[in-house]
């Protein structure tokens, strides 16, 4: 599996990543913006509504038609956080040439198909129109008010967001309802202009072979705009330290509690540094044998479960618990009775050594999933190497113990945040 | 062992081998992948409650099968997943309604993770002390499941919809009928599902079929094969009730919608299968005009969807998602319904979605995962991995629009889950 990168325009990678095994090519654009409160709602609009229509399909049921004529052909929509930065990404997945019935190309028309979405939307006279918005504004306000429903995301978004009160990292990743209500279809209008113009872009494609022209078209789109200053994206702000830990409680009528704690882990940015923190929090409260599962969990019957997971780009570590109000204090001290284990190096080699093995099998399989090659290197820009999953399994391997030990000694308690049923009103 | 090599014309293969005992082996290689994934599953799941072996009539409580899964991870050496946590690879189980698998998956050591996998699963070892322990672990389970709306509203559909079928009960049963399983019942249970003859093993990915075999051969216990009965009470074509409805700590409100159908045989063929995902995509599917109108009206967002919700002596078409107006929804898929029957198929349409469903199945075999699960769908229901692909070739319109006559609004039922009034 071979990779390249190449410079298509200021600020614009063309990345290929050469995998003949799979059925389908994947191509996806990214584009990397500042995450700031108010531009968050408007940026976040943006790939849902680019690829819902265009001025070629200004009708969504006509280019759901189409999408069906290329053989089911996949086109995804997602606005996420890259650490204090907003990711766009818009993507089309076709099936390869060589599977349609009449020898039809596919892969020449998804191509043209993603590029018309992204640089001929539908708008009039510089504003999006009005029924594409509002459509669009109802579904994302529909789709922030949803994350309320599933108690296990909204307690790990609050406390991100208490968290990081005040800094960019606390801005909801697709801003709030209030955001959203205010959108106009010519702010919509200058945002896109925007992305197009200040964001980092790269552009992924995984498969056998780069589609014909592909480069050369993008490359000719970002080189006729005036890109003069470009979101520079490497860099984001650590976690911070917390003197006094932040406890926030909030009641609901839900019948278990959600326990969810957040730490700064005095490391953070591009892989070199942070394995050692990878496999810290892996024997923590990664698999069945690390110390959150077989303690926590399997052995004191807390909560019924019990994980750690940690984001690079900002070094923070979470975890993530469901309780039983009763249970929630000694929860939270045994959680942080095998962080100081950890620290202390007191975990067996047989959790060390599962540990290496499980991240290290996991990465091997990367190659076998686009998605998850896609995903991995849109989150490898900030990396002067571009390491392949393999690569860093390889790595992996050579972490020691005193590696986790030092790692786990940079993790500090900065704020809890619990969810916990209140009396059902009736 | 008796051993068939099955073609096809997208450069995939794949071998069906039968072991003395009864079990079923379906292994597609893909040599150019790194990783594997194999499911050691048996025809066992939450709807089984009441059988006969031999004659002899057993009553079990609900949850049972999923209690089982949960404790076969616990052997007399140890737990199984302190055993893979040895090779580095990711294991798991689920219980459904009509099967329960054991997984996992790789990308190193497949064989001393298969053999992890024929070992645990052939070794049941409960005792008073264990299955006590385990009470209070699935209680939470059932209490997280709780508070979810969107497994309450498919379940308060479910009773809603059947009288008798034990579909209608959730998959981990009740705190009140877990209480009731001990360890003798929990081995009746698996000396008769755990049979070898009422199993399968599936696997896909970067594997030498005839050395699996041989590993498999190895390893499989010999024992009788069991002629095992389901037993069900009659369901009567009727639903209980057309609405259910329930408050939850959720922001808008949420539903489910399906039409009950009658069942000749307990099991679904391909053709059956294929006309009904099609039937979905033309009556609601997203380049459907009905999907437009919802849409525009503002009554139905991403999150919806349908599914042919089958299995033994069950069939029913589900449209769900989340809408400011449930009811309204209900009525809207109600008269498409109506008038696709009396105008008939839009053939350009039925042509686009079959040609997208096509294309979805070639896309299918990049994943090992969704291969071997597909090949559990194939033991399950005794078909073949390339019968859809075969079948989407030659499928008509015709043969869709017969299918939806087995659609009936006046056995259709509707269940939300509304938002919970301010104090």
């Amino acid at each position: 599996m071979s990779r390249k990168k190449t410079e298509l325009a200021k600020g614009v990678e063309g990345l290929f990543v050469k995998n003949e095994r799979f059925n389908t090519t994947l191509i996806s654009c990214n584009f990397y913006l500042p995450l700031r409160r108010d531009t968050a709602a408007l940026y976040a609009l943006l790939p849902f509504i680019l690829t819902s229509c265009s001025k070629r399909y200004p009708d969504f049921s006509r280019l759901n038609y189409k999408l069906n004529r290329l053989y089911g052909a996949r086109l995804d929509a997602s606005a996420e956080k890259y650490g204090d930065y907003q990711l766009l990404k818009m993507s089309v997945s076709v099936i390869n040439d060589r599977f349609t019935l009449d020898g039809e190309s596919l892969i020449k028309q998804a191509v043209d198909l993603l590029l018309g979405l992204i640089f001929e939307p539908n708008t009039e006279n510089g504003a999006f129109c009005e029924d594409d918005l509002a459509r669009e504004k109802r579904k994302a306000i529909e789709h922030i008010k949803g994350e309320y429903s599933e108690k296990r995301i909204y307690a790990k978004n609050r406390l991100v967001e208490e968290m990081f009160k005040d800094t960019p990292y606390g801005v909801p990743k697709c801003g709030t309802v209030e955001d959203v209500e205010k959108i106009t279809g010519e702010a919509l209008y200058s945002a896109w202009q925007k992305m197009l113009e200040t964001a980092f872009v790269r552009l992924n494609v995984i498969g056998a072979a780069i589609p014909q022209g592909l480069f050369d078209s993008v490359s000719e789109k970002f080189s006729a705009l005036s890109r003069e200053s470009i979101t520079d994206c490497r860099i984001s702000q650590p976690t911070p330290e917390r003197e006094t830990p932040l406890t926030v409680t909030e009641g609901m009528d839900v019948s278990q509690g959600k326990l969810v704690m957040g730490f700064s882990c005095d490391m953070c940015g591009n892989d070199d540094e942070t394995l050692p923190l990878m496999v810290m929090s892996d024997i923590f409260g990664g698999g069945p044998y690390s110390r959150l599962f077989a303690n926590v969990r399997e052995k004191l019957s807390l909560c019924y479960y019990c994980s750690s997971s940690v984001i690079r780009q900002k070094g923070l570590l979470t975890v993530e618990s469901g309780v039983e109000t009763a249970n929630a204090e000694k929860a939270k001290e045994e959680i942080l009775n095998q962080l100081e284990a950890v620290k202390k190096g007191e975990f067996t080699d047989f959790e060390f050594d599962s540990s290496i093995k499980s991240i290290r099998d996991s990465l091997c399989g990367y190659s076998d999933s686009q998605t998850s090659l896609d995903t991995w290197y849109t989150l490898k820009v900030n990396n002067t190497e571009l390491y392949s999953p393999t690569d860093i399994a390889e790595r992996i391997e050579k972490i020691t113990r005193e590696d986790v030990t030092a790692a786990a000694k940079g993790v500090k308690l900065n704020t809890v945040y619990k969810l916990l049923p209140k009396e059902v009103s009736k | 062992m008796k051993k068939e090599i099955f073609e096809s014309d997208i450069g995939e293969s794949y071998v069906k081998a039968v072991h003395p005992s009864g079990l079923r082996i379906y292994i597609l290689e893909k040599p150019q992948y790194t990783s594997s994934y194999a499911i050691f599953g048996t025809k066992y799941g939450s709807i089984d409650t009441c059988f006969a072996v031999n004659g002899e009539e057993t009553a079990v409580p609900e949850g049972i099968a999923h209690f089982l899964e949960h404790k076969l991870f616990e052997s007399e050496d140890g737990d199984a997943f302190t055993k893979y946590a040895a090779t580095g690879a990711y294991a798991n189980a689920f219980t459904s309604f009509d099967r329960t698998c054991y997984l996992f998956s790789c990308s190193d050591r497949f064989y001393d993770n298969l053999d992890i996998l024929l070992s645990f699963v052939q070794s049941p070892y409960f005792t008073e002390q264990t299955v006590a322990k385990e009470q209070g672990i699935i209680g939470q389970e059932i209490r997280m499941y709780d508070d979810s709306p969107a497994w309450r509203v498919m379940f308060n559909m479910l009773m809603a919809m059947y009288h008798n079928h034990p579909v209608r009960i959730d998959i981990a049963g009740t705190v009140e009928s877990i209480a009731k399983i001990d360890h003798n019942l929990l081995y009746r249970c698996y000396n008769t599902f755990y049979n070898p003859s009422n199993m399968f093993i599936c696997i896909a990915g970067n594997v030498d079929t005839d050395k699996v075999l041989k590993q498999i051969e190895k390893r499989i216990n010999p024992v009788d094969a069991l002629e095992i009965t389901r037993i069900t009470s009659p369901e009567p074509e009727e639903t209980v009730k057309p609405y259910v409805e329930q408050s939850l700590a959720v922001a808008q409100p949420m539903f489910c919608f399906g039409f009950k159908e009658k069942t000749e045989n307990p099991t679904r063929t391909v053709k059956e299968r294929i006309c009904t995902a099609l039937l979905l995509e033309i009556i609601a599917g997203d380049a459907s005009p009905l999907y437009k109108r919802l849409v525009n009206e503002g009554l139905i967002n991403d999150e919806f969807a349908s599914e042919h919700f089958n299995g033994y002596g069950y069939s029913a078409v589900i449209f769900e998602g989340e809408s400011s107006n449930p009811k309204r929804v209900a009525e809207e898929i109600k008269a498409e319904v109506e008038r696709l029957k009396a105008e008939g198929i839009d053939k350009k349409l039925f042509s686009a979605v079959r040609c997208g469903m096509y294309g979805n199945a070639i896309r299918m075999f990049n994943s090992v995962e969704s291969i071997a699960m597909q090949l559990v769908d194939c033991a399950m229901s005794d078909s073949g991995l390339f019968d859809d692909i075969k079948y989407l070739k030659s499928v008509t319109v015709e043969d869709v629009y017969r299918r939806l006559s087995l659609l009936d609004p006046e056995k259709a039922v509707l269940s939300v889950i509304n938002p919970l009034k301010e104090n």
